[in-house]
Formats: structure tokens, C-alpha cells, sequence
């Protein structure tokens, strides 16, 4: 995970992917019929929105895992992916309301799937306040975790209580029908590359952000080695 | 345990609070949404889940920074009970506060907004029930992390709402039809989301508190 090599390698393809995407996006793919150009931005939205709850799963996960086993590098992991995962769903919500305000007249609305995002946000956004509001003890890492798991437990009871509550979004990948809304194949190509190079970019930004709080951690845990060590040497007995 | 739980019952103190806030709440609504407003059991079911969410915080964080200023907490622990049933006393303590708490928003919603003492409030009972578990559940696993950081207070709320919008969204859904003269039946699919949302929250509470309060 902390080799230079694959992190520059990784940073490499996910700029020529994103560059083959924009391309794709705005010269290759036809854009929609109905809706024109502000379709495009589904190219985007849709990867921002996949690598979000990517990355809000791995919370979840990492921190069953840092319960379980205790060590430092889950909470870590844990830590970094909520970081990410915010960015990309606070990046995810500002394109789908920049698609809304022409499609739906209006930036936001209380549908189903946007509530949900945005309780997702909320969520993360207290597990983000919390983690600011506490020194990097084991004890927080452990608040971190309970609140990572209980928020990914929360998600399906939202899901199902908010489209009860009313839903207009549109379902593009699995329509009511059972088949998907992207007609043209060259759709689904741009929507795939687009996909690979967001879930790229995510992974990069993901591994940056964890090998720093390793260091992080390594660093902590020195820095006490070395004050021990020093109350030791000073001790005259 | 059960002793300390009524200690604070009988002080009556927190009660009392949690009473005056639930009131503040509804007056506050009651001005914000204007007299023509006031006369629909919608506005009503909103008003009530509002008190009942404040006043479940407010509990939630009295009982909690009563044991932390005593240090009662560490003492607690240090007794050979185990942390799952101490967190079992501790909901139990929340929601005999919220339940308090909620006959009197009951009560006063009913004055304030203009709805008659009949068979509505028999069917409202138990969706109240339902939420004050959920939110008891949550707001002392939630309040035992809060507790500890600093600016606790505030994190509370932050952390608590979110969570708990799916039986919010449920139980004033709920309490709405209610009030409005509807059979359970009509309400059977919020009714399941609130208590699979207490199921949940009951058993992540039980299970993970152990790692909230362990390890000091």
C-alpha cells in the first residue's frame, strides 16, 4: 500500500482516464434527446454517487474490522475513506443539483434518493465532527467505529422509509421495466470509462490520505517510545 | 442499578426540565406556524415529534453528564456488571424520562392544538412508545461516545438526528393518520419500519456499547 511506485502509477492512469472521459463526454457520447446537454452530467454524477457509498461501506467495514482486531490500521483505513467518500458525495450532490435546476426547475427537492444522499452526508458529516473534536486516542477510534457501523446499519431502514415517504428521481441503470435507459452503446461506454476512472481517482485519493495517517499513527506511537525513554534516561535511580 | 435509576427519578429535577422544554417547543411551533396551520393534526403529529426529539436529547444528555460529574460512570464500571447490562439499566432510565416527557407533549398538544381527548390518543400511544425506544436506544449509545469529546453537547444532536430520521419520518407519518381517525391497518407499513428501527438499534446498542465505555 505505501509504495510510491504503484501511488505514481495509479495517479497516471487516473489522469488519462479522466482526460479520455472528458473527451468522451463531450465529443463522443450523443446527448440525450429529451433532456440536451445537461444529460452529459450524468456521466459524472453517477460515478461521484458509486465511489460515495464505496466509500462509506468501507467505513462500515473497517471499523467492524478495528473492533475486531484493534489495530491501528483500520481505523486508518476507516478514517480515510470517510474523508473521500465526503468530497465525493458533497461533489456528487452539487452536480446532481446542477442537472436538476433545468430537468426539474429547481436545485433540490425532497425525493427519495436525495433525502437519502443527504442524510448520508449528515451522517458522515458528525462522524467527521466527531473525529475533529478528539485527539487520535484508541478510544476515539473506537467512537469512530460504532458510529461508522451504525450509520452503514441505518442506510437500509432510510432507503426503504424515504421512497415510502415519495420519490421522482430517475432510474436510469435498472428502470421499472428491468432493463437500463442508455440506449446508444457508445452511452454505456462513456458511463464505463467514466466509471473507471472516478473509482481510479478515488482509490488514489484513498491511498494518499491513508498512507499520511499511517505515517500518522507511526509517528505517535514514536513520539511516545521516545518520551518514555526519555523520562526513563532522566530518572537518577 | 435499578437504585440509581430512581435516585434520579426522585430528584425530579431533570422531569421537570424535559417538561418545561417540551412546552417552550410547542409554543415556539405553535407561533411559527400561525393560528390557521395550528387546526391540522399534521401540524400536530410534527409539533409533538419535535418536542419528543429535544426532550429525548435533553435526557439523554443529563443523565449522562450527572454520571460523568460525579464520576459515577468509572465506578460503574469498575463494578463486576457487565457493560451490556449496564446499558440495558441506562436505556430503561431514558425511557421512563421520555415517556414522562411525552404524556405531558400529549397532553398540551391537545390544548394547543385544538384536538379533543378520544379514542385517537389510544391509537397514538404506541407509535409514541415505538419512537421513544428507537431514540432512547440511540441517544444512550450515541450520548456514552458524546459524552467523552469535547463539545459533547453539541456533537449529540449532530450525530442523533440523522440516524433517527427513519423513524421520525415514520412516526409522524404515523401519528399524523392517528390523530386524523385512522385504523392501525392504514399505518402498517410505518409501523414496521419503527419497529425494525427499534430491533436494530436495541441490538447495536447492546452489543457495541461495550466498546464505547471499555478500555478506560
Amino acid at each position: 500500500m505505501n509504495n510510491p511506485t504503484i501511488r505514481n502509477w495509479l495517479g497516471f492512469s487516473t489522469l488519462a482516464l479522466m482526460l479520455a472521459s472528458l473527451f468522451m463526454v463531450f465529443d463522443y457520447v450523443p446527448p440525450d434527446a429529451e433532456m440536451g446537454i445537461a444529460q452529459l452530467i450524468f456521466y459524472y454524477h453517477v460515478p461521484l454517487a458509486w465511489v460515495a457509498f464505496a466509500s462509506f461501506g468501507l467505513v462500515a467495514i473497517a471499523g467492524i474490522f478495528y473492533l475486531w482486531l484493534g489495530d491501528q490500521l483500520w481505523d486508518d483505513l476507516g478514517y480515510a475513506a470517510a474523508e473521500t467518500g465526503m468530497v465525493f458525495c458533497t461533489l456528487m450532490i452539487i452536480a446532481g443539483s446542477i442537472w436538476a435546476k433545468p430537468i426539474w426547475g429547481t436545485w433540490w427537492t425532497w425525493d427519495s434518493r436525495l433525502t437519502m444522499t443527504f442524510i448520508l452526508w449528515l451522517m458522515y458529516g458528525g462522524y467527521l465532527m466527531l473525529r475533529a473534536s478528539a485527539d487520535d486516542t484508541p478510544q476515539v477510534a473506537r467512537f469512530g467505529a460504532v458510529i461508522g457501523i451504525v450509520a452503514a446499519m441505518d442506510v437500509p431502514i432510510v432507503i426503504v422509509s424515504v421512497r415510502l415517504w415519495r420519490t421522482i428521481h430517475p432510474a436510469v441503470l435498472v428502470t421499472k421495466q428491468g432493463t437500463h435507459g442508455l440506449e446508444d452503446p457508445r452511452m454505456v461506454w462513456t458511463l464505463l470509462v467514466s466509471l473507471t476512472a472516478f473509482t481510479l481517482l478515488w482509490a488514489w485519493f484513498l491511498m494518499l490520505r491513508f498512507t499520511q495517517l499511517r505515517t500518522r499513527s507511526r509517528m505517535s506511537k514514536l513520539a511516545g517510545r521516545i518520551a518514555l525513554a526519555t523520562v526513563a534516561a532522566s530518572d537518577p535511580k | 442499578m435499578r437504585k440509581d435509576l430512581r435516585l434520579e427519578l426522585r430528584s425530579g429535577e431533570s422531569t421537570l426540565a424535559l417538561l418545561a422544554l417540551s412546552m417552550l417547543v410547542l409554543v415556539v411551533l405553535v407561533f411559527a406556524l400561525g393560528a390557521a396551520r395550528v387546526r391540522s393534526v399534521d401540524a400536530a403529529a410534527g409539533a409533538l415529534w419535535v418536542a419528543m426529539v429535544f426532550a429525548g436529547m435533553l435526557g439523554a444528555n443529563r443523565a449522562l453528564l450527572a454520571e460523568r460529574d460525579n464520576g459515577a460512570i468509572r465506578g460503574l464500571l469498575l463494578s463486576p456488571l457487565d457493560p451490556s447490562t449496564l446499558y440495558a439499566a441506562k436505556l430503561c432510565a431514558a425511557l421512563i424520562f421520555m415517556a414522562v416527557a411525552e404524556v405531558g407533549a400529549v397532553i398540551l398538544m391537545v390544548l394547543f392544538f385544538n384536538l379533543d381527548f378520544d379514542a385517537s390518543m389510544a391509537r397514538l400511544a404506541p407509535i409514541l412508545v415505538l419512537g421513544a425506544i428507537g431514540f432512547s436506544a440511540l441517544a444512550t449509545l450515541l450520548s456514552a461516545i458524546t459524552g467523552r469529546t469535547r463539545g459533547g453537547d453539541m456533537l449529540l444532536p449532530i450525530l442523533a438526528v440523522p440516524i433517527f430520521v427513519p423513524a421520525l419520518i415514520a412516526g409522524v407519518k404515523a401519528s399524523a393518520a392517528a390523530l386524523a381517525g385512522a385504523p392501525f391497518e392504514s399505518m402498517g407499513d410505518w409501523l414496521k419500519i419503527m419497529i425494525a428501527f427499534d430491533v436494530l438499534f436495541v441490538t447495536a446498542g447492546y452489543l457495541l456499547f461495550e466498546h464505547v465505555v471499555g478500555g478506560e
